[in-house]
């Protein structure tokens, strides 16, 4: 039973991590909201279903790369790889602006109280996966390889492929820019603020609406970064993609104290490796059941998550 | 996100969907009208079985239409998505529409399974094109209360305890010393094939079996299976799920460095593999049955030309499917119980030159599986696997 997970540990680790990373994304796309409305977007799964579009218009429709062209190089490979994730984010962070426009401020201006929106942000995610769907005639797309999955170095029996090395320090990267950008920015600074108190910080001359929006646009711009990731890695995607990563991504965040952004961070990474833990030693089929349980023990002991202080101190 | 929610939309969709298919059925007031359908996947990530399996009934039915004039054939199409929930919701509408007098289908065994007690309250004769999995006709199976279609239930493709051995021995095949790992992807079809194929090794001289997992068909990140194959040191792999995942788990594996035979049925036995898969699908080993090309290159020019497309997989099962149904509707019988007493004697030959006649439980007797090379992105018959 532990024979693989002990052969195979520092490739598991790696895969794990590199998921993880992925997961953080999309699960700070769900913990941004949170933490400005207290509310679940459920609309968040297909703003990532959405950015892996991007990720693959921007390689096959801008660049014209098909199934059997040969993986990019150099400063192009380079070039290409910036454009996919700038369009991931772009087609991301543009559906979550609608999707804020659409499904939560117009209810918010009449005054609707809570599962209003939550039941419109559901539907949200139902018109945003059957537009897809409708788009590529329920067919699973492919993703051109762009880059060429090298294997760097093997440490430990792990192979350390370029795909995953740039996943780990690109999405590394993100989240370090957006975690800066909430503590110290000065709209960062006003988002907090709303978090804390949303009465006390209209007082102070915020503009809510601004900083709802910009919130969305940040946590869609997370989770599209994650899109392009996702398409990197696995180069492959569905209209219904969302549902499975997103329900993953939304565990983590719980796991790590929702609306809380470092505690996304561990809640995403801890459950991409328990996931490929958990398929190892127990069986694949066993990995939904291990995360839920984790997830279940979790909140028996830290019902607020693992970093979830602020949130219960700064609204009762 | 919400499970229930999504269900709920699947039944507003499936409504939808059958009042769609339904309105097409009194649209025509020819004198000799007759009502056919087709039941598969047409949407979904499966849709490409699905559609070209009604392709291949659409062609026997012009074939049939041009060469009988004064038939129209009108072809209902039924969308199961290839998905056991969703056949659920619309079977019932299909079972009592008793201008339907035959039905080419459901595609998928699992599909077969929702919708068998609908068609049998409605006597609705069933024959399936690529439904394989043996409980259907196998009375002493232990799910067969629910699963043993007679006396509604044909098919016209062999079963899975005949795939098992040939997916076997097709995989291991040039391999003295072959070190197989057989995974599943959970489904109803992929799970018993997968029994089959593991059964079936202990007769393969040379090979043994080394691991296997199990993987929900959601799954995207294969790096856990991968490591039990590199663990077990398998030089064969053998997936018994479909064509999508199969071509996602083909890529991560040669992305790890493996060089592993890779192996898979008739569920990854589709162009669409070859094309999603791109070079990391070369040399992959496909059981299957022989496409339209294969058997006749002459029929399959003349479908180009009346269809539009190339035929996909299934094309000889689905156009013989229909074949036995529009000849019976020649011969008069006309109504469900009429066209399956038809459908139980009839005794002809396919368009592959296999004879067709079913058993008591609705298989056939002769037909089998044959071995595909996936070369130049291309899915190659390498003859029948004896």
């Amino acid at each position: 039973m532990f024979t693989v997970f002990i052969d195979q540990f520092w490739q598991l680790t790696i895969s794990g991590i590199a998921l993880g990373f992925i997961y953080v994304l999309i699960a700070l796309g769900y913990t941004m909201v949170y933490g400005v409305l207290r509310m679940i977007n459920f609309a968040n799964s297909e703003i990532f279903m959405w950015g892996t579009f991007g990720a693959i218009v921007a390689s096959r429709d801008l660049f014209g790369y098909n199934q059997t062209s040969e993986p990019a190089h150099g400063a192009k490979l380079a070039l290409v790889l910036f454009i996919q994730l700038f369009a991931s984010m772009a087609f991301a962070g543009l559906t979550a602006v609608t999707v804020e426009f659409v499904a939560y401020r117009r209810l918010r201006a009449k005054g609707t109280n809570r599962l209003a929106t939550l039941i419109s942000a559901i539907g949200m995610s139902m018109v945003l996966s059957e537009v897809m769907r409708l788009l590529t005639a329920s067919r699973p797309v492919g993703s051109p390889r762009i880059l060429e999955k090298v294997i760097l170095v093997e440490v430990w029996g792990a192979q350390i492929r370029l795909d995953t090395l740039i996943t780990i320090m690109a999405a590394g990267a993100i989240f370090i820019i957006l975690e800066r950008f909430v503590k110290l920015s000065r709209m960062g600074k006003a988002i907090r603020a709303v978090s804390m108190n949303e009465d006390a910080a209209k007082l102070m001359g915020i503009n809510l609406n601004r900083v709802i929006t910009t919130t969305f646009l940040v946590g869609g711009l997370a989770t599209g970064a994650a899109g392009f990731f996702y398409i990197t890695v696995y180069e492959y995607t569905k209209f219904n993609i969302g549902f499975t990563m997103g329900l993953a991504a939304f565990t983590a965040a719980v796991i790590g104290g929702i609306g809380n952004i470092r505690g996304a961070f561990f809640g995403g990474v801890s459950l991409g490796l328990a996931e490929v833990y958990a398929s190892a030693i127990l069986g694949t089929q066993w990995k939904s059941v291990t995360i839920f349980i984790v997830l279940v023990l979790v909140l028996l002991f830290k019902p607020s998550g693992l970093f979830g202080e602020a949130v219960t101190q700064t609204r009762a | 996100m919400n499970k229930k929610i999504k269900a709920s939309a699947a039944i507003v969709a499936a409504i939808a969907l059958s009042f769609g298919a339904f309105a097409t059925t009194s649209a025509s007031a020819a004198t000799k009208t007759f009502t056919l359908a087709y039941q598969g996947p047409l949407s979904g990530g499966e849709a490409s079985t699905g559609i070209d399996e009604q392709n291949g009934v659409k062609y026997a039915i012009k074939v049939f239409e041009a060469a009988n004039p004064g038939y129209k054939i009108n072809l209902v199409s039924v969308d199961d998505e290839g998905d056991p929930a969703v056949a659920s919701k619309v079977a019932p509408g299909v079972g009592t529409n008793t201008k339907i007098i035959g039905l080419i289908g459901p595609a998928y065994s699992g599909a077969t399974i929702a919708s068998l007690p609908y068609y049998k309250a409605g006597n609705l004769t069933v024959i399936s094109p690529s439904a394989t999995r043996v409980s259907l006709t196998d009375p002493k199976s232990p799910t067969a209360k629910s699963d043993y279609g007679r006396p509604i239930f044909h098919r016209v493709v062999a079963t899975d305890d005949k795939q098992g051995p040939a997916l076997a021995k097709f995989a291991t095949a040039g391999n003295t010393a072959a070190k197989v790992f057989v995974f599943d992807d959970q489904s109803s079809y992929a799970v018993p094939l997968r029994g089959y194929v593991e059964a079936a090794l202990k007769n393969v001289k040379g090979a043994t079996l080394v691991g296997g997992d199990s993987v929900p068909n959601t799954t995207t990140d294969f790096s856990p299976t991968i490591a039990k194959i590199k663990s077990a040191g398998a030089n064969v792999v053998i997936y018994t799920g479909y064509y999508s995942q199969a071509a996602v788990f083909v890529k991560q594996l040669r992305d790890s460095g493996s060089t592993a035979t890779f192996a898979g049925g008739d569920g990854v036995f589709n162009q669409q593999f070859a094309v999603l898969a791109g070079k990391a699908g070369e040399g992959a080993k496909l059981t299957g049955v022989a496409g339209l090309a294969d058997v006749d290159p002459k029929i399959e020019a003349d479908f180009k030309a009346k269809i539009g497309v190339s035929s996909g997989v299934y094309a000889v099962e689905s156009i013989d499917a229909a074949n036995i149904f529009l000849s019976g509707i020649k011969n008069g019988k006309t109504t469900r119980a009429a066209m399956n007493k038809w459908v139980k004697s009839y005794n002809f030959k396919g368009i592959a030159g296999a004879n067709i006649k079913f058993n008591q439980h609705g298989d056939i007797s002769e037909g089998g599986f044959a071995g595909f090379l996936v070369t130049g992105g291309t899915l190659v018959n390498k003859g029948p696997v004896a």
